[in-house]
């Protein structure tokens, strides 16, 4: 029977069956299977993404654990350029590593998680919240830094795989970076990003602690040394201030560290433009000094990857304190490449 | 209306109310009951529809506007008449206008001839299954004046399709009643519920028992749905059809009236089908004193939301029929076994020894029923001949 | 005579006469319904409600149907048609017609024998007694109308499958 047969009635009971187990809690949840929005929703797989987000680590203080220093990396690397950022500086000038403002424009981003991907300091994280809908077209789409910071405790519960890894990751590096520092009792040179700011090296008095050990010839010369270095540095630590004690001793060999760095002021750097290519870079440094040149070398962004500001690090280099020539993140390869070839054209490899 | 009228007069000792008022009340009342309780009916019925189909299709149906959906009916009644009413710019300003109206009038008059209790019915007609099939033929026009004015040749393909459909269907269901005429006598309703009352607890002697009343049934409730272009056999509005059919071009109120007019009609019929198959408000306990009446309704709105919910559980399992396939098994299939069932009737009235009859009418129905499927429904498909193929 | 006389062959009169003067050749075919449910409303006024069911049933779901279907065929899509001349020679045809059968008509009238004494408001005839007269008294009728229906039912089908037959 071509059109009639006995299983019009197997269908019907096919339905049937459909319609009154739908009703029984056991039918229920493989029959019916819509997620009443907004009551319920669907549980999202581990990859999914939306727009990103900045993790902070603890809660009590936000703004001030987040991992993210400002370093640019994303602005430079998005490729609808969705991301702005500006650098939080304290009263004198010197940059706190975290952002001010970071701008996310979500009608202009294409979700592509590059940003995620260039992020030396796994500080920006794609969420999987889709609910953004705003009434305005531009302004309200535009995401800022209070919207965007989240908890390390969220995108733990979001991407747990992913989070671990990460915690992983950071765990590891810190415990690196405390066997480095451990049996060096010398710490790396107090960092002389305070340079670039010579106007702001204004006299201002630091206050040494009471309790430090120096005795007051020490105490005038180390508080005269401080001031002349730059403003916003509290210099609690005692491992800081046994450095700096021992510092005199070895004023000579840091003010021949540092002298590259007195010679050439902040703003007479024309290469320290993040956006201007490596070629421009060096075409300008082209009759400066060595350390000006290794300097160009590097990314510009002072973003601290490599433990140093860019400046910091070709003082470094220079110095021969800094041996590893591949701790400039942004630059990559290309860094790399140059800073090898200018040591082994100053000889120094 | 009668018995109201009846009631009214009983009470007449109560005020001194002169009879024409009291017949006006009497043709008033049963007007709004139906005007109200049937359109309830419906409305409720595309609720429980859109349900049913939800459930059966893995889904909940609507359930946000009330708690589960109750007042979904009323939010589409708002939203359709809040609709701009659209009509082509060329198009037949008074026949757009006038089809609509002409698919609801007639479903409407047909709950005129339903008799939904013992007593209860709002006009005994003389001529009750005749008038019902008159009506429903005055509604074939309204269908083709909807595809006409809309000046489109889609609706106009769509409502030739409908009415060619609806009028090879309404053949064999004709024939169908015209077996129950037989069996009872009568051409009124009353008097085709009358005769399938008594029995045991009053259901025994309803048609659908007897072989002839179940083949009559079946073949009436195939005409049924396909009269109200019901799955499977909508191929006048289906979605993936051509667009929406003869209603293409109707927005708003005139679409809802179109839709009104198509659920009134399949529930008509489905009261009309309990009436002569399942028998009417026939059923235990109405033959008792002072309820019964109120048992009698009670059964006829079961078996006529019974009827409802199996077309939507027919709705939800069957696919659609294609057309040539539609008319093929009206006319080769449906036709002639409701000519068949007519002889059976005349067999068994003939026929001393009913427990005879009914073992003879019930072989002689099975036998046409397997020979007709198998020749009827017969596809000689042909191998294919390609005459560009290499 | 009640008034529902009057209305229903007012009705009857302005739907006949709207059928042969509209413009639009659907609202000629609207105004003929309108014409057939008159005559239906006369036949249950004198208490043929067999035959006004029927009139119903076949004049307006039947020929009512196929006249538009033949509109539809063969007319352009708006079913209009250019003007038609007043006095020209259709219309003498058709009012000589009309006389014609107008007298035909009077004369069967006046000279059948029961028109006469027939009181209106008796149930002439009941469906029982239609179906009993037709099947004693009328039965060659009847089975010489079976016939001739069962061969323009066959004519159709033939036409139909010439043309399939021809077009392959």
């Amino acid at each position: 029977m071509g059109l009639l047969g006995k299983n019009l009635f197997a269908g019907m009971a096919v339905t049937a069956r459909n319609f009154v187990g739908s009703y029984f809690d056991g039918g229920r949840k493989e029959r019916l299977v819509t997620y009443q929005y907004p009551e319920e929703r669907m549980p999202l797989p581990e990859n999914s993404r939306t727009f990103p987000f900045l993790v902070y680590d603890e809660d009590k203080d936000p703004v001030g654990t987040m991992r993210c220093v400002a370093c640019k990396i994303c602005e430079v690397e998005c490729p609808p350029q969705c991301i702005y950022i500006v650098m939080d500086r304290d009263e004198k000038g010197k940059p706190r590593q975290r952002p001010k403002v970071f701008d996310i424009d979500i009608s202009v981003c294409m979700q592509c998680q590059i940003c995620v991907e260039v992020c030396p300091f796994e500080a920006i994280k794609m969420d999987n919240d889709y609910e953004k809908s705003q009434y305005g077209r531009f302004d309200d789409l535009v995401e800022h830094l209070p919207d965007l910071l989240k908890s390390n405790d969220y995108y733990r519960q979001i991407k747990p795989t992913e989070a671990g890894a990460v915690d992983a990751k950071l765990k590891a590096e810190k415990e690196k970076k405390a066997k480095k520092a451990a049996p060096a009792v010398v710490p790396k040179p107090v960092p002389a990003a305070l340079a670039p700011k010579p106007a702001a090296a204004a006299a201002a008095k630091i206050a040494i602690p009471d309790d430090a050990p120096f005795t007051p010839e020490q105490r005038q010369w180390l508080s005269g040394f401080l001031s002349a270095l730059g403003a916003g540095v509290a210099v609690p630590s005692k491992s800081v201030a046994e450095a700096s004690a021992s510092a005199p001793a070895e004023a000579d060999a840091s003010a021949a560290a540092s002298a590259p760095a007195a010679e050439a002021p902040a703003g007479d750097w024309p290469w320290h433009d993040a956006g201007m290519g490596m070629q421009q870079r060096m075409d300008l440094v082209k009759d400066r000094s060595f350390a000006d040149k290794l300097m160009a070398a590097m990314a510009q962004t002072d973003c601290h990857a490599c433990g140093y500001d860019c400046r910091g690090y070709a003082d470094a280099i220079a110095a021969g304190s800094e041996n590893d020539l591949s701790l400039c993140l942004p630059g990559e390869a290309e860094t790399e490449s140059m800073l090898k070839k200018l040591m082994q054209e100053a000889g120094k490899v | 209306m009668e018995k109201l009228y009846q009631l009214l007069d009983g009470c007449k000792w109560l005020a001194n109310v002169p009879d024409s008022l009291l017949s006006a009340v009497a043709i008033v009342v049963p007007i709004l009951l139906i005007i109200t309780v049937f359109p309830g009916i419906f409305a409720y019925t595309t609720l429980i529809e859109r349900k049913a189909l939800g459930r059966v299709q893995n889904r909940y149906g609507p359930n946000r506007v009330g708690r589960w959906g109750i007042l979904q009916p009323i939010a589409d009644g708002v939203k359709l008449l809040t609709k701009e009413d659209i009509v082509p710019r060329k198009a037949d300003k008074f026949v757009h206008l006038l089809a609509p109206i002409l698919a609801v009038i007639p479903s409407l008059l047909l709950f005129a001839v339903l008799p939904v209790g013992p007593g209860l019915v709002p006009v005994d007609l003389h001529i009750g299954i005749l008038f019902v099939f008159a009506i429903s033929t005055a509604s074939v026009l309204a269908l083709f004046m909807g595809g006409w004015a809309s000046r489109n040749k889609f609706s106009l393909l769509g409502a030739m399709r409908a009415v060619a459909q609806v009028v090879s269907y309404e053949v064999p269901m004709v024939l169908a009643a015209v077996a129950v005429v037989m069996a009872a006598g009568t051409l009124s309703t009353v008097g085709i519920v009358a005769k399938q009352s008594g029995g045991f607890l009053s259901v025994t002697n309803w048609f659908v028992f007897q072989p002839w009343g179940f083949v009559g049934f079946v073949l009436f409730t195939i005409g049924a749905m396909a009269e109200s272009a019901r799955t499977p056999f909508d191929i006048p509005e289906a979605e993936s059809e051509i667009i929406a059919g003869y209603h293409t071009e109707y927005s708003g109120f005139k679409f809802a009236l179109f839709q009104l007019g198509e659920y009134l009609a399949a529930i008509a019929m489905a009261g009309i089908t309990v009436t002569m198959f399942l028998g009417g408000y026939n059923g235990p306990g109405v033959g008792l004193k002072y309820i019964g009446p109120l048992i009698g309704v009670g059964w006829f709105f079961a078996k006529l939301m019974t009827i409802i919910l199996v077309i939507i559980w027919i709705r939800g399992t069957w696919p659609r029929i294609r057309v040539d396939q539609l008319m093929a098994f009206a006319w080769k299939v449906l036709l002639p076994m409701s000519i068949l069932n007519i002889v059976a009737v005349g067999l068994w009235h003939y026929m001393e020894s009913k427990l005879w009859a009914w073992l003879v009418t019930a072989a002689w129905l099975l036998i046409w029923a397997i020979v007709l499927t198998k020749i009827g429904t017969a596809q000689n498909v042909e191998r294919r001949t390609y005459r560009y193929a290499t | 005579m009640n008034a529902a006389f009057w209305i229903l062959s007012a009705m009857s009169l302005i739907g006949a006469l709207l059928a042969i003067s509209l413009r639009n050749l659907v609202h000629c075919v609207l105004s003929l319904i309108l014409f057939f449910l008159g005559i239906a409303g006369h036949y249950f006024l004198l208490r043929a409600d067999f035959l006004g069911a029927v009139q119903i049933l076949i004049y307006i779901g039947a020929v009512a149907v196929l006249i538009l279907f033949a509109i539809m065929l063969t007319r352009n899509v708006t079913g209009t048609e250019g003007p038609r001349e007043l006095f020209g020679l259709g219309w003498w045809t058709g009012l000589g017609t009309a006389l014609i059968v107008a007298a035909v008509v009077w004369v069967t009238v006046d000279s059948a024998p029961q028109a006469a004494t027939r009181s209106p408001g008796q149930a002439v005839s009941s469906v029982e007694q239609i179906g009993k007269s037709l099947l004693n008294q009328w039965v060659v009728p009847l089975e010489v109308l079976g016939v001739l229906l069962t061969a323009a039912l066959i004519g159709a089908v033939v036409i139909a499958l010439e043309e399939v037959v021809r077009r392959r």
